[in-house]
């Protein structure tokens, strides 16, 4: 991958956004994206196998390592134990005592904390990691020490890591209006995808409910392996290679339903998504969404709706990826259990074909 | 093996003198350039060099330190069998575990009473390593140092001396015919362990500066083999480069390990004295030595005069302990230039959630590099963190998870 030029002291960004509104004092390291040039994702894509890993890989990875180096961690995922579950499938199954799944409630006492990024009302800096925010330059930069700019992406570490290198993309601006989907952010995510270029990086979303509307974030880390959902194999739908690059297929045989958005258009990929995304939650409906494979490949989960906490099942469990806290509960995963669990978070047959046809419906909609 | 009344020896027996002496000297020489013998004599500490392809196992190189340490002039000892320094009371369990790392081929230190040239007993911490040629694994020579341990520490009472000396003579005599005519020398001992006498003194416990100082030793005496093999194009390692002994990585593992631009190496941490199993691009042209010659190769490989034990001590403790650690080092490349190395060493996981090896990254501080706004520290924890996730993939037997039947 390129390597980015230094940028010495503030970074230029910061002089367009109003003083007001601009946490002051917050210092953190930014990497901007460089300017975008039509398709060259593609081109990042290509190149993922012979060349070494990407820039803001290294700096991921450096930074959350050093993270858990200084012991801000409340265990070393590593050192929990993993297993294949018997089955078809190959579900994966984590034994982990200490995992904390944040209830809704802590999530929001979590971003209450970064919700205004004033030096003194931040006692905790060290989990965050990074800013990434799109750039202007060609190629991208880095800045050792820089102010957050508004429209950027916090990048966090979890302190309850589900896998290596778990993290929190908070946005910058998490005062703004309307930021239960912000499109940008969207974009800003999947193109992190993409430039982290590995393909055990995947990012997370998970729809929000009554209790979150007003935070967006999305989550990501490393998984050595492949997902199942992953290989699971899928029917295409609906095939715009010719017109917009974009294929959007369902999963077949696999207990959770779910459609496919695959692009190496990342642009056209982020529109058709958030497009969607826009009219479920139009709808109150609750869905995860996994970004995967650099970034060209999103899975869309669909599921019925939990009075509690919105989803049954964060994206990583719709994945195919389940953390248990007892040894007994480890041992005695089944696939049957883990089917059954997810079948009972699908939809109905009838709102999902209504899913698919709306779905195939924007795709077609966008091409115009 | 008379070594004195040279006097009186007949012309065929000088020739055949010299004859042997020029045999001994090339032992050296035919594999290592004309001026290893000067490098070798500017080495601090007591050592020797033995070449078991040659009959009798004999002593081809003592060091300036030797004389010092034993009272034997080089003379004296070249060509003999290195059991020369054995006597009466030396303890037969020791002389059976340096006879089983000489056959073994393996390295080996044990605390062993000597016996000086004038029959004084004396303990010392023995360090053998063998040295083999990197190319094909042969074997060349043998290593062995001497580092005399603390008197105030050792717990034999006084008196010992003057039987051990009187024994040690009369058993001079015995030795003479033992000669091995020839084949496999290299499982022939140093010493002859029939012969020991039965009332072995108290045994004598080494320190941990002991052992270091003889292990710190003995890497420096092999990295100027190195250096010296060079100029005639063959080299030598600590480590004999068995394939077959290393484990091969996976090849998914190979895959992803490959792409990091770090210098670093892998060591298995269940494998005895931890060998490296990988060693990346950025490794091999940071130290000059090839892959073939670093794997199986422990990392000590690296030290030289300068290294400090402290600071290895302290690496080793983290290592007990399951814990990262970043040290700052005087390492040397395979041509003996040294080098500050910021080194990071941490221990990476399996899917099983064990210990499956140990990460080593090494960072020239001296060179320039772009560490893009980061510290070096955590610019070197981007090739762990790359590490970690490929390793966290794989099953304890190295390859992919795949379900348990």
């Amino acid at each position: 991958m390129v390597s980015a030029s230094k940028v010495e002291g503030e970074y230029s960004l910061l002089r367009k956004n109003s003083p007001l509104d601009q946490p002051e004092g917050v210092k953190t390291h930014l990497y901007c994206f460089s300017v975008e040039h039509g398709n060259d994702n593609l081109k990042s894509f290509v190149c993922s196998e012979q060349c070494g890993p990407s820039l803001l890989d290294t700096i991921l990875l450096s930074q959350w390592d050093n993270f858990a180096w200084k012991g801000h961690l409340d265990y070393d995922v590593t050192a929990c134990q993993l297993k294949v579950i018997e089955g078809g499938r190959n579900f994966v199954g984590q034994l982990n005592s200490k995992w904390n799944s944040f209830s809704p409630k802590e999530y929001d006492k979590f971003f209450e904390s970064f919700r205004c990024l004033k030096p003194n009302s931040m006692k905790s800096y060290e989990g965050l990691l990074l800013c990434i925010a799109q750039g202007e330059k060609d190629r991208p930069e880095v800045a050792p020490s820089a102010s957050p700019p508004k429209d950027g992406l916090l990048l966090i570490a979890n302190e309850y890591p589900v896998e290596y290198g778990h993290i929190f993309l908070v946005p910058t601006a998490v005062n703004q209006l309307s930021c239960y989907w912000d499109k940008r952010m969207f974009g800003l995510a999947t193109k992190i995808a993409s430039e982290v270029n590995n393909a055990a990086f995947r990012v997370f979303f998970d729809s929000g409910t009554s209790v979150m509307s007003d935070r967006m974030f999305f989550q990501a880390c490393y998984f050595a392996n492949p997902l199942p959902v992953e290989s699971a194999s899928t029917v295409a739908v609906h095939d715009g290679k010719a017109r917009s690059d974009i294929i959007v297929s369902e999963t077949v045989d696999y207990p959770l339903k779910a459609l496919v958005f695959t692009s190496n258009n990342l642009k056209a990929l982020v529109n058709v998504v958030s497009e969607i995304c826009f009219s479920l939650h139009d709808n109150t409906a609750a869905y995860s969404l996994l970004i995967s494979n650099n970034g060209t490949k999103v899975f869309l989960f669909p599921q019925v709706k939990n009075l509690v906490a919105g989803c049954s099942l964060p994206a990583w469990e719709c994945g195919g990826y389940f953390v248990y806290h007892t040894r007994s509960e480890f041992d005695n995963a089944s696939e049957t259990e883990i089917s059954n669990r997810m079948a009972s978070a699908s939809l109905q047959d009838g709102a999902f074909e209504d899913l698919k046809h709306l779905c195939c419906a924007i795709a077609d909609d966008l091409i115009k | 093996m008379a070594t004195s009344g040279a006097a009186e020896v007949d012309p065929g027996d000088r020739e055949r003198q010299q004859h042997d002496r020029r045999r001994l000297a090339s032992s050296l020489t035919a594999r290592y350039s004309d001026w290893v013998l000067e490098a070798l004599d500017e080495l601090p500490g007591s050592f020797l060099l033995t070449d078991p392809s040659l009959a009798g196992h004999p002593i081809v190189y003592a060091s300036r330190g030797l004389a010092a340490l034993t009272g034997y002039p080089r003379r004296e000892v070249l060509g003999r069998n290195a059991r020369v320094f054995q006597g009466t009371a030396t303890d037969r369990a020791a002389v059976a575990g340096v006879r089983e790392a000489v056959r073994a081929q393996r390295a080996h230190q044990v605390a062993i009473l000597n016996y000086r040239r004038d029959g004084s007993p004396h303990w010392v911490l023995l360090h053998l390593a063998p040295v083999f040629q990197a190319r094909d694994g042969s074997l060349l020579h043998f290593l062995a140092v001497q580092v005399p341990i603390d008197a105030a520490r050792r717990r034999a009472g006084a008196g010992r001396g003057a039987p051990g000396a009187v024994l040690a003579a009369c058993r001079e005599e015995a030795r003479v015919d033992e000669d091995f005519p020839c084949a496999s020398h290299a499982g022939k001992v140093f010493v002859d362990m029939d012969k020991r006498g039965l009332e072995a003194e108290e045994p004598c416990v080494a320190s941990d500066s002991e052992k270091e100082k003889a292990t710190n030793t003995a890497n420096s005496i092999v990295s100027a083999l190195n250096r010296y093999s060079k100029l005639t194009s063959l080299v030598v390692s600590g480590k004999r480069c068995d394939s077959v002994g290393i484990p091969a990585l996976s090849s998914s593992l190979n895959l992803s390990v490959g792409r990091i631009k770090q210098s670093f190496v892998l060591t298995h941490s269940c494998l005895p004295d931890m060998p490296i199993i990988y060693a990346s691009d950025a490794f091999v042209s940071l130290t000059g030595y090839s892959r073939e010659e670093i794997l199986g190769c422990n990392c000590r490989v690296l030290n030289g005069p300068g290294t400090s034990l402290e600071v290895f001590e302290e690496i080793n403790q983290h290592i007990c302990s399951e814990q990262a650690c970043t040290v700052d080092l005087l390492s040397y490349r395979k041509d003996g230039s040294s080098f500050r190395d910021l080194l990071h060493v941490s221990p990476i996981r399996d899917a099983s959630g064990k210990v499956a090896f140990h990460i080593w990254v090494h960072l020239d501080v001296g060179a320039k590099h772009d560490f893009n706004g980061l510290t070096p520290e955590v610019w070197q924890l981007g090739a762990v963190g790359a590490v970690r996730v490929a390793v966290r993939g794989l099953s304890a037997s190295g390859s992919l998870l795949r379900p348990s039947q």
